[in-house]
């Protein structure tokens, strides 16, 4: 047993103490990675800018026909199509759009003539992003817990339990839950049943339980990946040589374990942001929050097609943000991952 | 562990982000238990889809009594707003959403395999050319966007036993979800290739077609097998929320999403409308994790 070797006491430094010149390579390496990371930003920048362009246009049937409906004058259409741009080439219509992307504007609502999309559709970004980063916090407070008992308390009656509740959580589909979470509320009121308060420290008292609600898919899979990573740490040497040097069991989890278990998790928090958008999109519903899920409802039922493009757009974009800031946060924490490989 | 074996421990094996999925404990000591409970459950499900509203006195659109009746013997799950049997509802939906599924994931499965195996027999430039596509693919925001355009398009599709809404639906997931095959796929693929068997193969003259479909790919089942199974319980809970905001399966069709939409206005009063097709969906993916988990131990020998 090799107790406190050098290069897995101080794992981010073995790999490029063990080479020569090898600073050069690495920093080569980060410069390769980085250019890929990017260009694939980018690509999928345009595919989704893309992607919203054509959803619009690949409607069966003229989208202005469709706003104004059957027994509109086809001068009106006609009209309409102009505003909308509809009447020139295709692509001078995804140029403008672009440009207009790069001014920061996302068009101008259909239904309501004067209001551009972005006044539409930022308040209720807002919304579920708030109750996005409360489930966030919420899943990170419950996923690390049970992760740290899972890794702990190996295959006990308890963690077999945990672990179990942890899989039929994980089955629930999140809008089923709140619906659960909902019912316990109108029971017993423990927090307003759905509805809205626009004062930031008031509407957590609306965020909490539709928060929790979507937390139900993501912390299982942060209990689920700390407590791998911990037993993977365990094994590893410097932790016996914690153990060796006499600690005590829970400043060896807590300052020796834990922290190198962590790093999973950053990724994890990043790749699956997402979904829970996605997800919250559904259980705002649920909870009558007015976010982005009835806006886009809302905008669909009236044909308001750009603001339904603007969503889409502006919550594709956060999510590839997010992506690459965990990204970013892993090459700042791990050197390790700053390799053109991984 | 000796000096010799200390490279492979500082290195952490980074699993595939869906093996580090909660996994049933008891699947990895008696796969072969989890199995069979896992397909039991299923089949209980599946059998009921088929044959419940075969067999039933009522049908998914007809009065079939009272409105809001609670559970008894003779509405098992009780009735809803319009006085239907929420029981004979919940199995016709159940129809949609199973029939939505199995295409979502054959779909998936078929074209991300396919590209998998090219990718990983082909010429280098066309294999990172396949690979940067999926990438992007896979980083790509997919539920939203996923969500829009089966939005945008939910008043179309209506085709044979396919309701409106739900082709659209079934495109989009496909669309985007087949690139997390192509990348496990091609990962496996890869192993797969530097294994003597192939090198025998590829050594005796046989076509890349013939290695493919002789040698690649019945030992890649397994392994998609397990993750299709995984992508089943990913898929229902995409396709049960698209009525939330209006998208997928357009009414009066019966979906367990929007079963469960439609009993949220009386939630208080009659939970059985909402919670019985709920409990349905939860019963469907416990089973299919277990089946999946069996599957996982199959693989690697419980090596999670």
């Amino acid at each position: 047993m090799v107790v406190g070797a050098e290069d897995s006491s101080a794992p981010t430094s073995g790999e490029s103490a063990s080479k020569p010149a090898a600073g050069h390579g690495r920093h080569r390496g980060l410069a390769r990675a980085l250019t890929k990371r990017v260009g694939q930003i980018i690509f999928v920048l345009v595919g989704v800018v893309v992607v919203t362009f054509s959803m619009l246009r690949l409607i069966p049937g003229d989208p202005a026909r469709l706003i104004l409906g059957k027994f509109a004058t086809p001068d009106s259409v006609a009209e309409l199509r102009h505003e909308m741009g509809l009447d020139k080439p295709i692509l001078t219509q995804f140029t403008d759009m672009v440009v207009g992307l790069f001014q920061g504007k996302l068009g101008v609502s259909l239904v309501s003539r004067t209001q551009t999309v972005n006044e539409l559709i930022g308040p209720a970004f807002l919304n579920t992003m708030g109750v996005v980063a409360v489930s966030l916090a919420i899943s990170l407070v419950i996923g690390i817990s049970v992760g740290i008992i899972g890794g702990i308390r190996r295959n006990d009656a308890f963690d077999r339990w945990l672990q179990g509740l942890m899989v039929v959580l994980l089955s629930t589909p999140p809008f089923m839950f709140g619906m659960l979470l909902l019912l316990l509320a109108l029971r017993t009121k423990i927090a307003p049943v759905g509805g809205w308060n626009h004062t930031p420290f008031d509407s957590v008292k609306y965020i909490w339980l539709p928060a929790l609600a979507l937390s139900i898919a993501l912390a299982p899979v942060i209990a689920r990946s700390l407590r791998q990573s911990i037993r993977e740490t365990f094994a590893q040497d410097f932790v016996e040589a914690a153990i060796a040097r006499g600690l005590p069991r829970r400043q060896v989890v807590l300052r020796h374990v834990l922290p190198n278990s962590l790093l999973p998790i950053v990724g994890l928090i990043g790749y699956s942001l997402g979904g829970l958008i996605g997800g919250a999109v559904v259980v705002e519903v649920v909870f009558n929050i007015p976010g982005i899920g009835a806006r886009m409802m809302a905008a669909v039922g009236a044909r308001d097609f750009p603001v339904v493009q603007g969503i889409a757009l502006v919550s594709a974009v956060t999510v590839i943000f997010f992506n690459a800031l965990a990204d970013a946060a892993y090459w700042l924490i791990d050197p390790r991952t700053r390799t053109a490989g991984s | 562990m000796t000096a010799t074996t200390q490279t492979p421990s500082t290195t952490p094996r980074r699993s595939p982000h869906w093996l580090r999925l909660p996994h049933w404990k008891f699947a990895q000591r008696r796969p072969r238990g989890a199995l069979a409970l896992g397909l039991a459950l299923l089949a209980v499900i599946v059998l009921a889809t088929i044959f419940v509203p075969m067999l039933s006195p009522y049908t998914a659109t007809a009065i079939a009594g009272k409105p809001l009746m609670a559970p008894s013997w003779l509405h098992w799950f009780g009735t809803d707003t319009a006085g239907r049997d929420v029981f004979v509802r919940t199995w016709v939906g159940g129809r949609n959403d199973l029939l939505m599924v199995v295409l979502v994931v054959l779909g998936s499965s078929i074209i991300g395999t396919l590209v998998g195996v090219v990718a990983s027999m082909s010429s280098p430039l066309t294999d990172s050319i396949l690979m940067r596509f999926t990438d992007a693919l896979i980083s790509f925001p997919g539920m939203i966007i996923v969500m829009a355009i089966a939005l945008v398009f939910s008043g179309v599709g209506e085709i044979g036993p396919f309701p409106r809404g739900a082709l659209p639906a079934v495109i989009a997931i496909i669309a985007i979800n087949w690139a997390s095959y192509t990348r496990l796929v091609r990962g496996e693929a890869l192993s797969l290739r530097s294994r003597d068997f192939i090198t025998a193969a590829t050594l005796l003259g046989y076509s890349k077609s013939r290695i493919i479909a002789r040698h690649l790919l019945p030992n890649l089942a397994t392994t998609v097998g397990a993750y299709m199974v995984v992508d089943a319980i990913v898929a229902v809970v995409t396709i049960a929320g698209m009525p939330f905001i209006g998208a997928g399966i357009q009414p009066p069709a019966p979906e367990w999403g929007s079963l469960m939409l439609a009993g949220s206005t009386v939630l208080y009063s009659a939970w059985w409308v909402t919670v019985m097709p709920g409990l349905v969906v939860t019963v469907y993916g416990i089973a299919l994790s277990l089946i999946a988990d069996s599957l996982l131990a199959e693989i690697d020998g419980g090596a999670r």
